[in-house]
């Protein structure tokens, strides 16, 4: 199996072409086995414990503005993965316009969000500090708005989506748009390497993208889900998880 | 005048062989032993190799082993090298051969193989390194420049270096709008007559930009060669288009004693003038198999054909025409850039030459550069120089005539050369003229009057275009020799040195023997193809000149042969040789025609009275070449042998005048050639079919040039996209016309003993003119400026797109 | 780099049932290669632009043969050669304009062998590509001919995506004007697909012309007889009259009535990586005379949304011109 594929350029010499899609089954496959261990294992640990129940007094967690900008970014980025691999796997779909104006898409409203992030929300309370390390290993210790694993898959997406963002606006240059034509490519190993990259960051966008899916519909965290479409979680919800002094309503 | 066989047709010996497909051509000899050697070329356009690593190929088993540049002596730039290293100029250059027991292995050897180059900048049109600061095709600049070096040994090129002529932006940008490129250098020169003087007298002037693309040879028998060593003797079979002429410089390249080499070449499958003198990539073949002592065949395949078997050079060029009120071409200013791709060179000015003897201008003037790029190296191509002026030309002139209000063939009639026509910058004379005469009768077998009075409109969509134009070289060479020998059975061998490319002239030449010894041809033998045949020192088969030139020699053969047999008889019967006539095969008293003898009888005197009789002595002044096979033949016959010193000054001009009538569809930008009518100006006609022949095929070359034929470049990576022959797009029976009506003027030149002049590139010359005239004519005048016009062009020109194929660009459309 | 003069080697199968030769294909998967004529494929491989472990040769393939009637129009068996259509009675009376359209295919001896199946399923002959550069649709990541600088004279007007390969195919706009099925067996047994679907663009896949799939093996042409001696014309503008790709080309099928078109299909070639149908034409021309003022009336509607390239612009006068001449009914 390979990691990375070349192929001669127009002198003959070799130069990388891209990401070994051998890769994207391992990812998919060990995507798989991890969840499903996990699940297992969550299952076979479970406490039986009651979940906090979602009636009551409602706490807003998410502006709707932001609801939006996540479920854009989710719809866009969910697009992008559909059509980057659909050629891949040999689905044929006419893939490519939709590919760029959905990265587009994500890539505007990447931008609003972080502007709005940076000046008008909390944006401390998503940093990823060194106490935040202790979290997962000690029961007592509750976070604030977001919790260590919610920090994680945040930056974790951060990275990924804007090395996709990068990388793919990259490669929109070098192809035809209504706004440019293509541009002769004079070192074909370095679009090899955007290649490469974006190819890349798809396999682990792939795998974040599950993960995150595989959490978010988890019974113990689906009321963030939910919180994500209506916005709110409930009193018992914010207690049993949150600590409030660390999260401060806006 | 009537002649026995001068001007009647006959059966070429090798027609059969070629019909039949029996005709072996270099590719075809095999040899016990023989092993096959393969080339592998360059990537990349433009650059150096670094290292080569074959220790994986020569692993093989069956991999016999690797021949490189250093295994040569070093050709220095701009010499083109058989086998490049530190200067990779072009995609597809030769780096080094592989040989081994089977083909297949080879090629399999070949991909094992690993080499590391160094890029350089590279160029594939001429202004874009004309321009200062543009790249260089070579590290040390972008043109040629003469010194007094000697060639290397076994190298061809001598006293040539590669040197840097740039031009500003402005000029080149003045240039390519169609201006003067005011104080730009220039690589050659030539002027005479008061320029200014003669534009001030004009009255009608016109000012015009042209480019003409280049076309590889792409010859049908690409170069593949075959040679063994035996005792010392290299025997080599090969596809040249000349013989003998070729026997001194290839035993150089392979740095042998000429008297060693046996070349073999009975057939050629085409050379178009790159295969008129041995070609670098032959010295690797001898070479090769002389460092492996055993037979080689170095096969070249068609795409690398394309790469090393040279191309036409394209010309980027400015013009400026001035008449005056009687309708004499005044003055003409032109100057011209040459492709010279990455070796050889560009023909500037034989094109000038073209003007200046097919118009006769009072005052002219050239400027020439040639430029190298990185693309394949260019060469003589049927009419260098003057075919692509020709075709650019045409239109030119007839702007010119119909803006002076002049018949576009009267005004052609009047600036033709005549018996005292001049050319080219030392306007010298010519041998003779019947251009006028040409002209009018060509005119008469085409109808023009009548033509032009037709309407132009042929229906909603179809118009009529009729276009008339002119082709020229210089056709006639001279001082090499003949050499006859006939046998005490009375045979009659003709022995020739000229190579067979497909033209039959190596057979038709050798009739001016058979003519001035009255003999029957069926006694006669045509002995050419080999060198151990015993062959003379002929010319060489390129700039037409074939039938002139040999046309001499062999007559002078002949007129020696006779002279001794006189001398034969005189010492049997008596008398003086004045007293003797030859008929019939003898030769006998011209008083008392029973006292004489037959020619074998004479032949067997001969053995008998030795000395130049039978070849043991001869004259001193025949090339080293002919005194080797006259030694090899002496006593076997009745020799007779001399070298062409009958008179001659002058050049000697190939002429041919055309026209051409087409229905061309503005919607489609395709034409169909309704009449085609040309009259070829080349003396007296020796061969007619074989006139006709170099009639059709120049003019369905000139159809395929005027219309398709084409050299692309990809500028971005130094890439040819016409490697394959159908991407070249020489034309199809499809697409030239089912009846071409040519005849030759028959008009003998006084300095040919028969009165012969050659024909074979103004052939096409005229044609492509004619052709590229009535595509103007068909539009309302409009000017392409270019070879060739394709469809595209016709299409956009007529939509009025706006879109050509870009302004003076070469190796593209 | 090397040039090539000698086959490689590969392993050939002859199968002599269409069952046989799928089983071998499916073997083989993308390593086998199937070859009708080989008129396109012996270039590739010699070349060594593309390479195949096995050639499943299926000339030997008897029910692959032939021109039947069936019910509803006729069937061309696969191996059906070109020259064969061009002399075929029925499709000479019926169909003339396929047989029109084969006719300009090539040259006489690439006639005499070349199939129909191997004509439609044929690669696109972008030099770039041919010269066996890893381009986009050899699987690389980008593409030579669509730059500033590149010679693109030959390539696509319309619908490129990152490729901009024409259809090299003559008989493929002809078979999409006809409303031809395309019969094509597998293991999973048989479907038919009609020729519009057959052929796909870079858009849905950059790397294959047709739908055709390893392990698919076109069995048969299927034309129905609603266009049998209906009005036709074709029209193929190349450099050259013979051995040469089309420049753009034509093919039309119309049913007139009283002079008037009541229904058409019209399909150009060589203007996109299908053949291209011009919808819009058939609908603005439906009901009117088959004329010059008809034929005049379309103007630029075949090419206004084109997108040429550097060298490449006179396709859209060249494809209107052709689109008049059509509707007009002659050159
Ligand atoms: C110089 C030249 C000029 C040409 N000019 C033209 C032209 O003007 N117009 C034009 O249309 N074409 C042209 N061609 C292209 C083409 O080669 C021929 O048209 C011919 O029809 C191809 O048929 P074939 O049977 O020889 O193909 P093959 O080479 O046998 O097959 C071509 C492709 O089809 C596949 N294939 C063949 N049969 C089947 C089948 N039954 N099922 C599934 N796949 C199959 C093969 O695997 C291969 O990929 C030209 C080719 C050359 C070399
Ligand atoms: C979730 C995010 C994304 C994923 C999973 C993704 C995935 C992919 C994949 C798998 C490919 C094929 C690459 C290859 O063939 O090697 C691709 C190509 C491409 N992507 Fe993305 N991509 C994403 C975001 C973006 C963005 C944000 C843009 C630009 C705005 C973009 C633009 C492109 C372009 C232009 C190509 C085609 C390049 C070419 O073939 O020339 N992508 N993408
Ligand atoms: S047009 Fe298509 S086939 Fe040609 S170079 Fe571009 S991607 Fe390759």
């Amino acid at each position: 199996m390979d990691i990375i594929r070349y192929r001669k350029d127009v002198w003959g010499e070799e130069v990388i072409l891209g990401v070994s899609w051998d890769l994207l089954w391992v990812i998919a496959v060990t995507a798989f086995l991890l969840l499903a261990a996990h699940a297992i294992f969550m299952a076979a640990l479970a406490k039986k414990k009651a979940m906090p129940s979602a009636e009551g007094k409602r706490v807003h967690r998410h502006d709707a503005i932001d609801r939006a900008f996540h479920w854009i970014m989710a719809g866009s980025v969910l697009v992008l993965i559909f059509t980057g691999i659909a050629p891949i796997i040999g689905i044929r779909v006419s893939w490519l316009n939709i590919h760029w104006i959905a990265g587009l898409v994500l890539s505007f409203v990447c931008i609003f969000h972080t502007i709005r992030a940076l000046f008008w929300q909390d944006f401390k309370s998503m940093l990823l500090g060194p106490a935040d390390f202790k979290e997962p290993f000690d029961e007592s210790i509750k976070p604030g708005k977001y919790s260590f694993e919610q920090k994680g898959m945040h930056w974790a997406m951060t990275v990924l989506v804007v090395a996709v963002i990068a990388t793919g606006i990259t490669l929109l240059l070098h192809i035809d748009t209504p706004w440019w034509d293509r541009p002769s490519v004079d070192d074909e190993g370095t679009l090899g390497i955007w290649f490469l990259l974006h190819g890349t960051a798809t396999l682990g966008l792939i795998a974040f993208t599950a993960i995150h899916i595989y959490f978010a519909l988890r019974p113990e965290k689906r009321f963030y889900t939910r919180s994500m479409v209506k916005g709110w979680i409930s009193e018992d919800e914010l207690k049993e998880n949150h600590d409030t002094n660390k999260w401060k309503q806006d | 005048m009537t002649y026995m066989h001068i001007g009647k047709d006959f059966t070429p010996p090798d027609v059969e062989a070629k019909v039949t497909g029996a005709a072996r051509y270099a590719e075809d000899f095999k040899k016990d032993g023989m092993v096959f050697a393969r080339l592998l070329t360059s990537p990349i356009p433009a650059g150096r190799v670094v290292s080569i690593d074959a220790s994986a190929a020569l692993a093989m088993p069956g991999v016999l082993g690797i021949f490189t540049a250093d295994d040569l002596p070093e050709a220095k730039p701009p010499a083109n090298p058989a086998l490049a290293k530190e200067w990779v100029t072009y995609i597809g250059q030769p780096i080094l051969a592989v040989a081994a027991e089977s083909d297949f292995l080879a090629e399999e050897a070949l991909s094992k193989i690993v080499v590391e180059y160094q890029r350089r900048p590279f160029v594939v049109d001429p202004l874009d390194t004309l321009v200062e600061g543009g790249p260089d095709p070579y590290p040390m600049g972008n043109t040629l420049i003469r010194n007094s070096g000697e060639a290397a040994a076994g190298t061809t090129a001598s006293g040539t270096d590669v040197g840097r002529i740039k031009w500003s932006i402005d000029q080149v940008t003045a240039f390519r709008n169609g201006r003067e490129p005011m104080g730009a250098e220039f690589g050659s020169e030539w002027e005479y007559g008061d320029l200014a003087a003669q534009f001030a007298a004009c009255s009608t002037v016109i000012e015009e930009p042209f480019v003409t693309i280049g076309q590889p040879h792409h010859s049908l028998e690409s170069r593949t060669g075959m040679a063994y060593w035996e005792n010392g003797k290299c025997y080599f079979h090969g596809s040249l288009q000349s013989h003998t002429v070729g026997h001194n410089a290839l035993a150089g390249m392979l740095e042998m004693d000429p008297a060693n080499l046996v070349f073999i070449n009975e057939n050629t499958g085409g050379g178009f003038g790159s295969k008129i003198f041995p070609y670098p990539v032959m010295a690797v073949t001898g070479r090769f198999a002389r460092a492996l002592n055993r037979p080689v065949q170095l096969r070249i395949t068609r795409d690398e054909e394309f790469y090393i078997g040279s191309a036409r050079s394209g010309m980027q060029g400015w013009i400026k025409i001035g008449l005056k009120e009687n309708g004499r071409v005044g003055a003409v200013d032109v100057a011209i850039i040459n492709d010279a791709g990455s070796g050889g060179g560009g023909s500037g000015s034989s094109s000038a030459e073209h003007i200046s003897i097919m118009f006769q201008p009072e005052a002219m003037r050239f400027r020439g550069l040639s430029l190298y790029t990185n693309t394949t190296p260019r060469g003589a191509q049927r009419g260098p120089g003057q075919n692509e002026m020709a075709a650019v030309l045409a239109p030119m002139m007839d702007k010119a005539a119909n803006l002076a209000g002049l018949d576009r063939v009267a005004f052609r009639r009047t600036n033709a050369p005549r018996m005292d026509g001049k050319i080219g910058e030392r306007q010298g004379g010519i041998s003779s003229s019947y251009m006028p005469e040409a002209i009018d009768k060509a005119a008469e077998m085409f109808n023009w009057q009548q033509k032009i009075a037709q309407p132009k409109q042929i229906s909603a969509t179809k118009v009529r275009g009729i276009g008339v134009g002119q082709g020229f070289h210089t056709a006639g060479a001279n001082g090499y020799d003949g050499l006859i020998r006939i046998a005490p059975d009375g045979t009659i061998y003709l022995h020739t040195g000229v190579g067979n490319l497909g033209t039959y002239s190596y057979a038709a030449v050798v009739r001016a023997a058979a003519e001035a010894l009255q003999c029957n041809w069926d006694n006669c033998v045509v002995v050419h193809g080999n060198s151990d045949l015993n062959l003379p020192h002929s010319t060489y088969q390129g700039g037409s000149n074939t039938i002139f030139t040999e046309t001499r020699s062999s007559h002078v053969a002949a007129l020696d042969i006779i002279e001794k047999m006189k001398e034969i008889a005189m010492a049997e019967f008596g008398g003086s040789t004045a007293d003797y006539s030859i008929g019939e095969e003898r030769v006998f008293l011209t008083s008392d025609s029973s006292k004489g003898m037959s020619y074998g009888e004479a032949a067997q005197k001969a053995i008998e009275m030795g000395g130049k009789y039978s070849g043991m002595e001869y004259p001193e002044n025949i090339n080293a070449t002919t005194q080797r096979s006259v030694q090899a033949m002496a006593g076997t016959g009745l020799i007779g042998v001399a070298k062409d010193l009958l008179p001659r000054s002058g050049a000697v001009p190939g002429m041919a005048i055309a026209f051409v009538e087409i229905e061309l569809d503005k919607e489609t930008g395709k034409f169909e050639i309704l009449d085609y009518s040309a009259v070829a100006e080349c003396g007296t006609v020796v061969h007619p079919q074989g006139l006709s022949q170099a009639m059709n095929g120049g003019g369905v070359w000139g159809f395929g040039m005027a219309q398709s034929e084409r050299h692309v470049y990809d500028p971005q990576n130094g890439l040819p996209a016409n490697v394959g022959l159908y991407q070249s797009k020489p034309p199809t029976y499809l697409d030239v016309p089912l009846n071409m009506n040519t005849v030759g003027m028959d008009m003998p030149d006084p300095q040919s003993p028969v009165g012969a002049r050659g024909i074979g590139e103004p052939a096409q010359g005229c044609a492509v003119a004619a052709l590229m005239s009535a595509f103007s004519d068909a539009l309302d005048g409009h000017l392409f400026n270019r070879t060739p016009v394709t469809a595209d062009m016709i299409v956009n020109h007529v939509a009025q797109n706006g879109f050509n194929t870009g302004n003076l660009k070469t190796n593209t459309f | 780099m090397s040039s090539h003069d000698v086959m490689p080697e590969m392993s050939l199968y002859q199968p002599v049932r269409v069952e046989d030769a799928i089983g071998i294909a499916n073997q083989f998967a993308d390593r086998g290669w199937l070859v009708g004529g080989g008129q396109d494929t012996y270039g590739w491989l010699k070349d060594r632009a593309k390479s195949a472990d096995a050639l499943i040769d299926l000339k030997g393939i008897e029910s692959m043969r032939g021109v039947k009637e069936t019910a509803d129009g006729i069937e061309i068996g696969a191996l059906v050669t070109l020259t064969e259509i061009t002399k075929d009675p029925i499709i000479a009376q019926r169909y003339p304009l396929l047989a029109q359209a084969a006719g300009r295919v090539a040259s006489p001896q690439i006639r005499n062998v070349g199939t129909i199946a191997g004509n439609v399923s044929q690669d696109v002959r972008c030099w770039y590509y041919r010269r066996g550069l890893n381009c986009y649709r050899a699987g690389g990541n980008l593409c030579y001919a669509d730059t500033p600088e590149g010679m693109n004279r030959e390539h696509a007007i319309f619908n490129a995506s990152r490729c901009v390969a024409v259809t090299p195919s003559d008989t493929g706009p002809a078979l999409v004007a006809l409303e031809a099925q395309m019969v094509i067996n597998n293991a999973s047994g048989q479907r038919v697909v009609a020729a519009e679907e057959f052929f796909v663009g870079p858009n849905l896949d950059i790397q294959n012309t047709t739908v055709l799939r390893p392990g698919d093996i076109l069995t048969a042409v299927r034309i129905p007889s609603k266009w049998a001696n209906a009005q036709f014309y074709f029209e193929k503008v190349a450099d050259r009259n013979a051995w040469d790709f089309a420049l753009v080309s034509l093919s039309a099928v119309m049913r007139v009535n009283n002079g008037v078109i009541e229904d058409s299909r019209i399909v150009v070639g060589a203007v996109q990586a299908t053949p291209r149908r011009l919808t819009e034409v058939e609908q603005a021309v439906r009901g009117k005379a088959r004329n010059d003022s008809t034929a005049d009336s379309i103007g630029d509607l075949a090419s206004r949304t084109a997108n040429p390239l550097n060298y490449n612009h006179f396709k859209m006068p060249l494809m209107d011109n052709l689109v008049k001449r059509a509707l007009r009914g002659q050159a």
